[in-house]
């Protein structure tokens, strides 16, 4: 699962960045709203952190831009107004939840994990997938009740092939999910952490759809 | 007693009154003068006529010569009071009948005919006289006619007049009424401006005023505006202030939450504390910066907007909305957003299932009621519901000042607030009023 950050206080980026990184999420991080609508607009992420009161371009533009080129990716306003006009603006703008500051960095999580599992289509907290669970809400994965160690990359490879079980990912979309924006990407090394993962739960759980990318199934045809 | 009546119009009729009163009892008396010196110069001419024929039967020695003397038509009836009188230089006396009174004082000798004062023969006659010298004495002759020659026309004559006069004022009564409410009516028109501009119906009032108003229109104008920017710097510098403190206080927090900085959460505890302070500080602030005259916003809309927030922040409640679609309040639209947001935050937290938002036009006010099924308030609860900083609820992370904070944006804008338990949920019901924009919001 990828983030896009957009925090101008230095110390809350980083904060929120670290605590995500804690829980094996990628970040991106801008400091100004005009970076912030270019990554919105150009990369993939599973969700957006994103301040109202930001240099340059304020988070409502920034917000409305992103609806308008049709991002729908889910949206968590992180910002200091706490009016309900201030609430109301951000709602109509296209924001999908309002945290105001100061908060504690574990919420931002929880509500980010909420945030990407309901807009994968799924209610409950818990997705299963045959005998594989995850805990969307505790990012925990359990394979025959047994919790499941993965490596931050194994994590978010499964995560989004789990929030979609059963429909092809396209290896470009999983790259694009798996690496923060900075990273070197080696061409091969979805084909070396999807090799891992085959190992800890299954090699059949993970179909490659040549030509395509891959599929998690729940194994049992 | 109070002499000048505290009225404008008051004054301006008074002074109306009195003027026109004085005028027209000028007007009857010089009318009546006017017109009684006319008749009377009538009569005095004919008697003069006489005079004149008396004096030419004066012969040379002063004695008066009764067979020259012509006696004109109306001195032939003595009766009707036409008489004439003669005293010759020898002081022997001709009259027509009764001796007529001795002239209270002689006119000069040589001057032509003098009018008698007015009753010197009981108010019956009028007369006039003349004194001839002669070589042997002085003569006189004295003419009298009948008084009510002249006192009968005038009284003819001033029974209309008088009527006239009294339809004159009657009729300058009214025209200084109609002039009082066409020339007050600007004043009045302004009044209900500016109480259109309190209710917010308005943003100024209208400056195409007349001439002696429009410097006061315009001084009113300048100061609302004057008011508007200062509330518009208030309300700016305490969001300036939010953002300023709530910023570095939540980057404390994020450093305090890395490993090992703050063990035993002391210091977030106090962090905590800091944050809570500056909330309630903050919130009172906000609440005591109202957005300004003339702001005008639909209910249902703002209503409708709160309640999907509030259903993405807390989840789904059922709730029932009945607003009329062109309900609008006279408050400035964030103030509504800020007033409404606390009460259905408060109820969305305290709701088992269900809040009831409804509201109605009550006059030049409205009523917006939200009831909820939650626990409700006891009497007491009541009471400290509305002191600021009495958190009746502890589970929610709400500052504590809903309801103040409320119930003070409904005060500041001509409103008020008022708590009791609803009587179909069975909880909290807070009922407020607002005053209602009558024109459509801009």
């Amino acid at each position: 699962m990828r983030v896009l950050v957009v925090e101008d206080d230095a110390v809350i980026g980083d904060g929120i960045a670290r605590a995500l990184r804690a829980e094996k999420f990628a970040v991106d991080l801008a400091t100004n709203g005009e970076d912030g609508q270019h990554l919105g607009e150009t990369e993939r992420y599973d969700a957006a952190v994103l301040d109202l009161g930001l240099p340059i371009v304020d988070g409502v533009t920034v917000l409305r831009a992103w609806r308008a080129a049709g991002r729908d990716l889910p949206v968590l306003i992180l910002t200091a107004r706490d009016g309900w006009s201030d609430k109301v603006a951000g709602f109509k703008a296209g924001a999908d939840d309002y945290l105001t500051k100061p908060f504690r960095t574990e919420e931002v999580v929880m509500r980010l994990r909420a945030l990407v599992r309901r807009a994968a289509g799924h209610a409950a907290s818990v997705v299963t997938c045959g005998a594989l669970a995850f805990d969307a809400q505790l990012g925990t994965f359990e394979l025959d009740g047994l919790p499941l160690k993965l490596t931050a990359f194994e994590w978010r490879v499964l995560s989004a092939l789990m929030l979609r079980a059963e429909v092809v990912i396209e290896r470009s979309d999983l790259i694009e999910r798996v690496y923060e924006g900075d990273a070197d990407v080696d061409s091969n090394s979805i084909e070396v952490i999807i090799g891992r993962l085959r190992r800890k739960i299954g090699a059949d759980r993970i179909e490659t759809v040549r030509g395509r990318g891959y599929r998690l199934t729940a194994g049992e045809r | 007693m109070r002499i000048v009546p505290r009225s404008l119009s008051g004054r301006l009729l008074a002074i109306a009154a009195v003027t026109t009163l004085a005028a027209l009892v000028f007007a009857a008396f010089a009318i009546g003068h006017v017109l009684e010196r006319f008749v009377t110069d009538g009569l005095d001419r004919r008697l003069d006529a006489q005079i004149a024929v008396l004096a030419g039967a004066i012969d040379a020695q002063g004695r008066f010569v009764p067979a020259r003397a012509t006696i004109l038509p109306d001195f032939a009836e003595p009766a009707a009071g036409w008489r004439w009188q003669v005293t010759d230089a020898a002081g022997r006396v001709t009259a027509s009948g009764a001796a007529l009174p001795i002239p209270p004082r002689l006119p000069e000798p040589g001057r032509g005919p003098h009018r008698w004062p007015r009753g010197a023969d009981g108010g019956r006659s009028h007369l006039r006289s003349v004194v001839l010298p002669t070589p042997s004495g002085e003569v006189t002759i004295v003419a009298a006619g009948p008084r009510a020659l002249i006192e009968r026309p005038i009284r003819d004559a001033m029974t209309p007049l008088l009527v006239s006069l009294g339809l004159l004022g009657l009729a300058l009564g009214t025209a200084t009424l109609v002039q009082l409410r066409l020339g007050l009516r600007p004043l009045r028109t302004l009044r209900l401006a500016v109480e259109d501009v309190g209710a917010g119906r308005r943003a100024h009032v209208p400056e195409d005023q007349p001439v002696e108003i429009r410097p006061l229109a315009t001084a009113l104008n300048a100061l609302i505006d004057r008011n508007a920017a200062g509330l518009a710097h208030a309300r700016r510098h305490v969001a300036n202030l939010a953002h300023g403190l709530k910023t570095p206080i939540a980057a404390i927090g994020v450093k305090l939450g890395e490993p090992g900085r703050d063990p035993d959460g002391a210091l977030a505890a106090m962090l905590r504390d800091v944050d809570a302070r500056i909330r309630h500080h903050l919130g009172r602030a906000r609440a005591a910066a109202p957005g300004g005259t003339g702001g005008r916003v639909l209910l249902a809309p703002a209503i409708g907007d709160l309640v999907a927030v509030l259903a993405r922040i807390h989840g789904a409640r059922a709730v029932t909305i009945a607003v009329p679609a062109d309900l609008a309040a006279a408050i400035d639209p964030q103030d509504l957003d800020e007033l409404a947001g606390n009460l259905l935050d408060n109820a969305w937290r305290h709701a088992a299932t269900t809040i009831c938002v409804a509201a109605h036009g009550e006059g030049g006010m409205l009523v917006l009621a939200i009831e909820d099924d939650g626990p409700g308030l006891t009497d007491a609860q009541l009471i400290e519901a509305r002191m600021p900083g009495r958190r009746l609820d502890e589970r929610g992370d709400g500052h504590g000042f809903g309801l103040p904070i409320a119930e003070e944006i409904a005060e500041l804008n001509g409103g008020g607030m008022a708590l009791d338990r609803s009587g179909d949920l069975g909880g909290l019901r807070v009922r407020v009023t607002l005053p209602r924009a009558t024109l459509a919001p801009a």
